[in-house]
C-alpha cells in the first residue's frame, strides 16, 4: 500500500504523488514514516525531505516550518510554509537574503522582539534552503 | 424636432462615454480576477486540509486550552469581509444582508451545545462588535448601531500571508483576554465566475460541530479528500510529538490563520468576480441603450425632413 502524500502551501500544492516512504525534518528530530504509519501530528522544522518514490528515485525538497498530518491508512499530509525542490533553490539568492537579514540585525539593536524572531526565521530558513540545494549541486 | 435630434444626439454621447468607462473596468476586473481567483485555488488544498486537522484537534477535551474553551456567550466579534471599493454588483450589498440576518438572530447565534449535547443560553443580552475588512464594512456597523472595533482597509489587491497576520493577532487576543466569547466570519466563499456565496464560519471557539458543518458545505473537491475519512481514527489514539500541549499551541493559532487567509483571497476572488460581471452587465446595456437611441435619433431626423419637405411642398402649391 503506497503512501498517499501531499505537501501543500499556503501558495499552492508543492507534492503530491503515491511514495514509498518519505524522511521528514521535526523539531524532535528527522523522522522517516513508511505505509500504515501510526497517526501523527507534529511540527515541522526548516530542512530537508526525502521522498523515496515507488520507482526507486529520490525527490528532494527544502521546507521551512509548518506541521504534517499522518492519518490512518497511509496518508500523509505535510502543511509546509514553503516547500521548494532542492533543484529549484537559488542559492546565490538565499545567500543574499541572509546577509540581508544579518545586516538588519545588526543595524538594530532596538528591534521589537517580533521583529527580532522574525529574522532569525528568516535565517534559519534560507540556511535550510542552501544547504539543501548545495546538497543536490554536490551530488550532480 | 430638431431640437430633440440634438438632445438625443448629446445622451448618445454621454451614455458611449459611460460604455467606454464600463468596458475599460471590465477588462481591469478580468485581469484581477484570473490573478485573484488562481491565489484563492492555489490556497484552497491547504485550507482544506488544515481544516480537517482542526477538525480532528476539535475533539481534543481539554478545557485549559485557550482556543478550545466553550464559555457563556456575552460578547460577540463579527468580522464581515467586504470590498473597498463599490461597483462590484450585489457582493458588498450581499455580506450587509447576511450580517443583518445574523444580527436579527444573534440570541440562538450564541447558544451552543456543549459535549452532553445539551443547549446552553446566553446569560442576559448580547452584544456584538465588528471588526471590518474592507472599508464597506464599516456601513453595517453604522446601520446595525454597533461598535467598529477596527477597520483594515490596507489589504493589497493580491493578499499575503503576512497581512493577515494583525487580524488574526488581535482577535486570538481579544478571546484570550475574555473580551470576545465568540468570534465569526462573514465573507463570500467563490465558487465561480457567475456564482458566490455568501457564509458564516465560526473562528473561535474552535468547535467540532461548526467545522463538521463547514466541511460538510464545501465543494466537491473537498469531499472527495473528506470521504476517505469516514471511518475516522479517534484523536486519543493520535501520537504527538513533541506533546500535544505543544501541538496544540503552535497549530492551532496557525491554523485560525489560515481560516481567514483563505476567506479573503475567496473574498478577493469573488469581489473581482462580481467586479467584473456587474461591468460586462453594464457595458451590454448600454451597447442596447445605445442602439435603441440611435433608432429614436434617426426616426427624430426622418420626421424632420419629412416636415421639412411638406412644409415646402405646401409653399410651392400656395404659390402657383
Amino acid at each position: 500500500m503506497p503512501i498517499d502524500f501531499k505537501v501543500v502551501t499556503p501558495y499552492g500544492v508543492g507534492y503530491e504523488d503515491e511514495v514509498e516512504k518519505v524522511t521528514i525534518p521535526t523539531t524532535t528530530g528527522a523522522i522517516t514514516v513508511h505505509e500504515t504509519h501510526a497517526p501523527l501530528i507534529s511540527i515541522l522544522e526548516p530542512g530537508e525531505m526525502n521522498i523515496h518514490k515507488l520507482d526507486g528515485s529520490v525527490v528532494n525538497l527544502a521546507v521551512t516550518g509548518g506541521f504534517l498530518e499522518v492519518r490512518s491508512q497511509s496518508r500523509v499530509y505535510i502543511m509546509a510554509d514553503t516547500a521548494e525542490r532542492a533543484e529549484e533553490i537559488d542559492i546565490e539568492q538565499a545567500q543574499r537574503a541572509i546577509e540581508r537579514a544579518q545586516e538588519l540585525l545588526k543595524q538594530q539593536d532596538q528591534l521589537a522582539d517580533i521583529d527580532f524572531a522574525k529574522l532569525q526565521a528568516q535565517i534559519e530558513r534560507e540556511m535550510a534552503r542552501i544547504s539543501v540545494g548545495k546538497k543536490y549541486r554536490n551530488a550532480k | 424636432m430638431a431640437v430633440s435630434a440634438k438632445a438625443i444626439k448629446t445622451r448618445i454621447k454621454s451614455v458611449k462615454n459611460t460604455k467606454k468607462i464600463t468596458k475599460a473596468m471590465e477588462m481591469v476586473s478580468a485581469a484581477k480576477m484570473r490573478r485573484s481567483v488562481d491565489a484563492a485555488l492555489a490556497t484552497r488544498m491547504y485550507a482544506n486540509l488544515c481544516l480537517e486537522l482542526l477538525h480532528h484537534l476539535s475533539h481534543i477535551d481539554e478545557p485549559n486550552v485557550a482556543f478550545l474553551q466553550k464559555r457563556p456567550v456575552q460578547n460577540i466579534l463579527l468580522i464581515p469581509i467586504t470590498s473597498n471599493r463599490g461597483l462590484c454588483g450585489s457582493f458588498n450589498s450581499n455580506v450587509i444582508k447576511q450580517a443583518g440576518r445574523f444580527l436579527a438572530d444573534k440570541q440562538n447565534i450564541a447558544a451552543f451545545r456543549d459535549k452532553d449535547g445539551e443547549e446552553i443560553l446566553p446569560e442576559g443580552d448580547v452584544k456584538v462588535d465588528i471588526l471590518g475588512v474592507g472599508k464597506k464594512s464599516a456601513l453595517i456597523a453604522k446601520r446595525n448601531n454597533l461598535d467598529l472595533v477596527a477597520v483594515f482597509d490596507k489589504l493589497s489587491e493580491k493578499p499575503s500571508y503576512d497581512d493577515i497576520l494583525p487580524i488574526t493577532q488581535m482577535i486570538t487576543e481579544g478571546f484570550i483576554e475574555k473580551k470576545y466569547d465568540k468570534i465569526a466570519l462573514i465573507y463570500t466563499h467563490f465558487e465561480s465566475t457567475l456564482k458566490q456565496t455568501v457564509k458564516v464560519r465560526q473562528l473561535l471557539p474552535v468547535s467540532e460541530s461548526e467545522i463538521r458543518k463547514m466541511i460538510d458545505q464545501l465543494p466537491h473537491a473537498v469531499q472527495e479528500v473528506e470521504k476517505k475519512e469516514e471511518d475516522f481514527f479517534p484523536i486519543e489514539n493520535y501520537l504527538f510529538e513533541p506533546t500535544m500541549e505543544e501541538i496544540l499551541e503552535m497549530v492551532l493559532p496557525r491554523l485560525i490563520e489560515v481560516q481567514l487567509f483563505e476567506a479573503v483571497l475567496e473574498s478577493a476572488a469573488s469581489e473581482h468576480s462580481a467586479r467584473m460581471m456587474a461591468m460586462k452587465n453594464a457595458s451590454e446595456a448600454a451597447g442596447e441603450m445605445i442602439d435603441s437611441l440611435t433608432l429614436t435619433f434617426n426616426k427624430a431626423r426622418q420626421a424632420a425632413i419629412t416636415q421639412e419637405i411638406s412644409e415646402i411642398a405646401g409653399g410651392a402649391a400656395a404659390l402657383e
